[in-house]
């Protein structure tokens, strides 16, 4: 399986070494352009180099060697197989629309500082290397260099002092939870002695009950059980901190209102794939022997995830936090099929976040879009009730962001029904009944907030006079394309579960 | 004749491609819009027609059966095909979709682009409803069609408590199919297909059944509705405008009975056998109760609607008879109501064009100004209650006939809602027709126009002939009944 050749060996992490080597030039040319010619319109420039050098990465990422099911570079501490691939994929492709989605914003909000693209893209390229991290060192490097990025972008209005303090909370949960993942890393490696997914599978793998599939490795009694599952549990909780599921989920709110729109936008959006494939890697290819001890959690997760975000959501008056909520019940469901521990719970779960990353890029991308006229203050559409000029103003905007809402509330005939109802068969394969039936229940209670917004939309007479800026051709190009995509998802679902099949077989060496 | 074998999915995706059509056209140029929309529905109908034409009376199975791949990965697929239970209800969608909207050609100027794709895209739903051999196909366009329905209530309806109603219906009726759909999912998960036919050839053990039987209750019964989840049908009637009204009424309400026909009786029989008292028991007492609750409304829409539950709760008790009579008189009566309940809404829709208000008590004798216009209302008054020669008698008829073999308690008690609907509906006739002018509340008297007498009079028609000679009718749903009552005792 393994190829030796150096050459090949050094392809494995092109896309990534692309995207950093360019950073570390864009971080140069950028200081010398602004320092040079008080350049007025630096960020517009950056945003297009950044966006050059997101899609050059991506088309790496395409060139990779797919006809080979797995590669490992540096010491077996970065692999390249078929889940970093499409996940890889979907992240790199996001983050392009993000950004691209992003640039009305930044003008009307006059952020002409170029760090603002150069810190997206240090997130990605975290991202990038989280997907394809083999061992729990580089893991853990890879979240921080997302994190941080993270970080700055949330605190980045400075004269702003929410933006200041979501910052700083941002900071703190988020140290906290790195840290925690730092102690459940030290005690695995206490325990067994190593720190990569694959010797973790290796060493572990006598652990599945009645199992002797390796004479020559010891078998379960040789470990400190309680202390692998300890540990277990200490980087569980921290991953869920950093997808804001309940009941780690209370600085999301805070955070994600404060923060500039732009950047609540992206770290909302595009990160939450790429922490599932963390989660996937270590649970599933390497602890899934731990399957009945971790999986508790999850299912404890889940229900107060569920509850929490479509109770949360409301009485929610402002869009963000409304979608911070959305976010949390969506990340809940996402755990069922993570929960449901077989094959098909692993494909349903990337089709899942597949999906649900899109119709988040759609609903936030319109928010970013939408700009009051007349407005002294270039505010941003922030309350509920300013939706009421869409439906007025932009009525082809008005009608894509019904459908998607209709499919992020999991309403047929979207293709997030068919998402929705695949994660629920995974739940009912594993006979999780009561899990089922409780999160259907609560997405009932959750359409009830997106029905409200729809409600705003269409049905209450305009009082005031104000309406939305026209959005720009290439916003509008964009949009339209995300419109066509879910509607042929929906005619052809097929593609995205093949695309997910390939995506669970890698894991299915451990399951 | 080769076209006549796809003729069903013509029937399918032309609504779809109307609404398409629609979508090119300026909103601003709201003749053309109206006209397109109209011969679109008109084309439909008059293709369900030969439909009828065409179909085979004398076998029970499935017609004009074709099949689209969907996820073949998943196995779930598209066939669609009709038999002599689906085929009627396909006649009334395609119907009743250009009376409602020939019925709002002038009231509805706010918006009239999106109004008439919102009909067109849920005939679309509907025909699929009814035609669509796919238990999660079933549930994708049973739920669909609230997206059009709760944006029609919404943005058209009358009132500001419109926003409560379409709340009302929108999640009265989710909550009630999520259930359903958690045992869609079961079934798949057990059979491995969601195939119609291939799940009749599947048994369930007795408690699987059971429980899936009721959830399956919980999202048609919330349709029906039987009693205590019908609050979202006065509420969603009174705010609906009158197009919406006659739609809901009309079919809607129907995909309640369609789907215990349809997937309650075969895939569960035992259960159907082990809570029919349970379903018994709330039939009368919605009937009774619905009754009772009518003749003391005062608003013109609640009345009718309520006559709508009672009526609804009666095909129930037919239902759940299980036998060929009960059941046949069932489909017959949902026609039925199907033709006189959208007529009545209709009716008041006349009335609350000219004066804008549904009180009964703004209006009196207006046998003086509008004879025509009573001489309808007279009409379906009497089919309302059941007056021999019109579909209803024979429907009541037949499912009291077949409910007597059943249980004769039930039976009598259903009889007596017959006796109290003839007091409502005599009692609202009385005070709208006759008596003397309010002309203190109004001045102006204008009798039905030539447009408003063409709605009313295919229903008219049909109501008569389904009346007179019910056999045109039960002809064709004879032999799939059948089949349905021996598959479910054998």
């Amino acid at each position: 399986m393994r190829i030796e050749t150096l050459l090949f060996k050094e392809i494995v992490i092109l896309p990534e070494l692309f995207l950093g080597l360019s950073l570390v030039y864009l971080v140069l040319h950028c200081t010398f352009l602004a320092v040079k010619k008080k350049n007025l319109l630096i960020q517009d420039s950056v945003l297009y180099l950044g966006v050059l050098v997101l899609f050059l990465s991506c088309v790496l990422v395409m060139n990779d060697c797919l006809d080979v099911l797995e590669l490992s570079f540096l010491n077996d501490t970065i692999v390249n197989d078929y889940v970093s691939f499409s996940s890889k994929i979907v992240i790199g492709s996001l983050s392009l629309f993000c950004l691209l989605m992003m640039q009305p914003y930044l003008a009307g909000q006059k952020i002409n500082q170029f760090e603002y693209i150069l810190l997206i893209l240090f997130a990605v390229l975290g991202l990038f290397l989280l997907c394809s991290s083999n061992d729990l060192l580089t893991a853990y490097l890879a979240i921080e260099l997302q994190s941080l990025a993270f970080y700055v972008l949330a605190s980045f209005k400075k004269t702003s002092t929410y933006s200041v303090d979501a910052g700083i909370k941002y900071f703190i949960m988020g140290a906290f939870s790195s840290s925690l993942f730092l102690f459940g890393s030290s005690l695995l490696y206490g325990v067994t002695g190593t720190i990569n997914f694959e010797e973790f599978r290796d060493l572990l793998i006598n652990v599945y009950p009645g199992s002797t599939i390796n004479t020559t490795l010891p078998d379960i009694s040789f470990f400190d059980v309680g202390l692998i599952k300890f540990g277990l549990i200490f980087i569980l909780i921290s991953l869920l901190f950093k997808l804001a599921i309940a009941p780690f989920h209370t600085w999301a709110p805070d955070v994600y209102e404060g923060s500039p729109s732009a950047s609540t936008f992206f770290f909302a959006v595009v990160p939450k794939l790429a922490i599932f494939v963390l989660l996937l890697r270590i649970f599933y290819y390497s602890f899934f022997g731990f399957f009945e001890s971790w999986r508790y959690f999850i299912v404890i997760s889940v229900i107060l995830s569920v509850i929490v975000g479509s109770f949360g959501g409301l009485e929610q008056r402002k869009l963000k936090s409304l979608l911070v909520y959305s976010s949390i019940s969506h990340m809940g469901y996402a755990l069922i099929a993570f929960s449901a521990g077989t094959l098909e719970s692993v494909q349903m779960l990337f089709c899942y976040l597949v999906v649900y990353s899109f119709s988040g890029l759609c609903v936030w991308s319109i928010f970013l879009l939408t700009r009051v006229k007349n407005n002294s203050l270039q505010k941003q559409n922030k309350d509920l009730t300013d939706l009421v000029l869409l439906g007025k103003s932009n009525y082809m905007l008005a009608i894509f962001f019904t459908t998607v809402l209709f499919s992020v509330a999991g309403f047929p005939p979207m293709i997030g029904f068919l998402v929705k109802i695949s994660v629920f068969l995974t739940a009912i394969e594993s006979s999780m009944y009561f899990i089922a039936l409780l999160s259907i229940l609560c997405s009932v209670i959750g359409t009830f907030y997106y029905i409200r917004l729809i409600k705003i939309l269409y049905f209450e007479k305009v009082l005031v006079g104000k309406l939305y800026h026209p959005i720009k051709l290439q916003s509008s190009v964009l949009i339209s394309l995300l419109f066509f995509l879910f509607l042929f998802l929906f005619i052809n679902p097929t593609i995205l579960y093949l695309f997910s099949y390939k995506f669970s077989l890698l894991l299915s060496l451990a399951v | 004749m080769l076209y006549i074998k796809n003729i069903l999915s013509y029937i399918l995706v032309l609504p779809l491609i109307g609404a398409l059509i629609l979508s090119f056209i300026p909103s601003s140029n709201k003749s053309l819009l109206r006209s397109v929309a109209l011969n679109c529905s008109c084309l439909t109908f008059v293709l369900s027609l030969t439909l009828w034409v065409f179909f085979n009376k004398s076998i029970g199975t499935f017609q004009f059966v074709e099949k689209f791949f969907w996820i073949p990965i998943l196995n779930i697929n598209f066939p669609i095909g009709v038999d002599g239970i689906s085929l009627f209800f396909i006649l009334l969608t395609t119907l009743l979709i250009p009376i409602c909207l020939l019925a709002s050609w002038d009231t509805i100027q706010v918006d009239l682009k999106k109004y008439l794709i919102a009909f067109l895209v849920m005939e679309f739903f509907l025909v699929g409803v009814f035609c669509v051999l796919d238990l999660l196909l079933f549930y994708i366009f049973f739920e669909s069609v609230l997206i059009p329905m709760f944006l029609i209530i919404g943005i058209w309806g009358s009132r500001e408590r419109k926003i409560r109603a379409a709340y009302f219906f929108f999640l009265y009726t989710l909550l009630g199919s999520v259930l359903m759909l958690l045992s869609i999912l079961y079934i798949y998960y057990q059979v491995g297909t969601t195939d119609y036919e291939v799940l009749l050839t599947f048994s369930f053990t007795s408690l699987e059944q059971k429980i899936m039987w009721f959830s399956f209750f919980a999202s048609f019964a919330t349709k029906v509705p039987m009693v205590p989840v019908h609050l979202w049908l006065p509420e969603a009637h009174v705010e609906a405008p009158t197009a919406g009204s006659v739609i809901l009424a009309g079919v809607l309400l129907k995909l309640g009975t369609y789907g215990f026909i349809r997937f309650s009786f075969p895939l569960f029989p035992e259960a159907c056998f082990y809570f029919a008292p349970f379903v018994y028991a709330m039939s009368v007492v919605g009937i009774v109760y619905a009754s009772f609750t009518a003749i003391r409304q005062s608003d013109f829409k609640r009345i009718i609607a309520y006559t709508s539950v009672a009526h609804m709760n009666l095909v129930m008790v037919g239902l759940f008879s299980f036998n060929i009579i009960g059941i046949e008189g069932a489909i017959l009566q949902s026609l039925s109501h199907g033709f006189v309940a959208s007529a009545l809404f209709l009716i008041i829709g006349v009335v609350y064009d000219r004066h804008h208000t549904r009180m009964v008590k703004y209006y009196g004798g207006l046998v003086h100004t509008m004879p025509v216009y009573v001489l309808i209302f007279l009409f379906f008054t009497m089919a309302n209650i059941g007056l021999p020669g019109t579909g209803s008698f024979v429907g009541e008829f037949l499912i009291l006939t077949g409910s007597f073999k059943a249980n004769t308690t039930v039976t009598f008690l259903s009889a007596t809602g017959m006796i109290i609907g003839g007091c409502y509906s005599l009692w609202l006739f009385n005070r709208i027709a006759y008596g003397n002018l309010k002309t203190q509340y109004f001045k102006n008297y204008l009798d039905i126009n030539k447009r408003e007498f063409l709605i009313f009079f295919p229903l008219l028609l049909g109501t008569l002939v389904m009346g007179v000679y019910p056999s045109i009718f039960l002809n064709s749903i004879h032999f799939s009944t059948n089949m349905l009552v021996e598959f479910m005792y054998f």
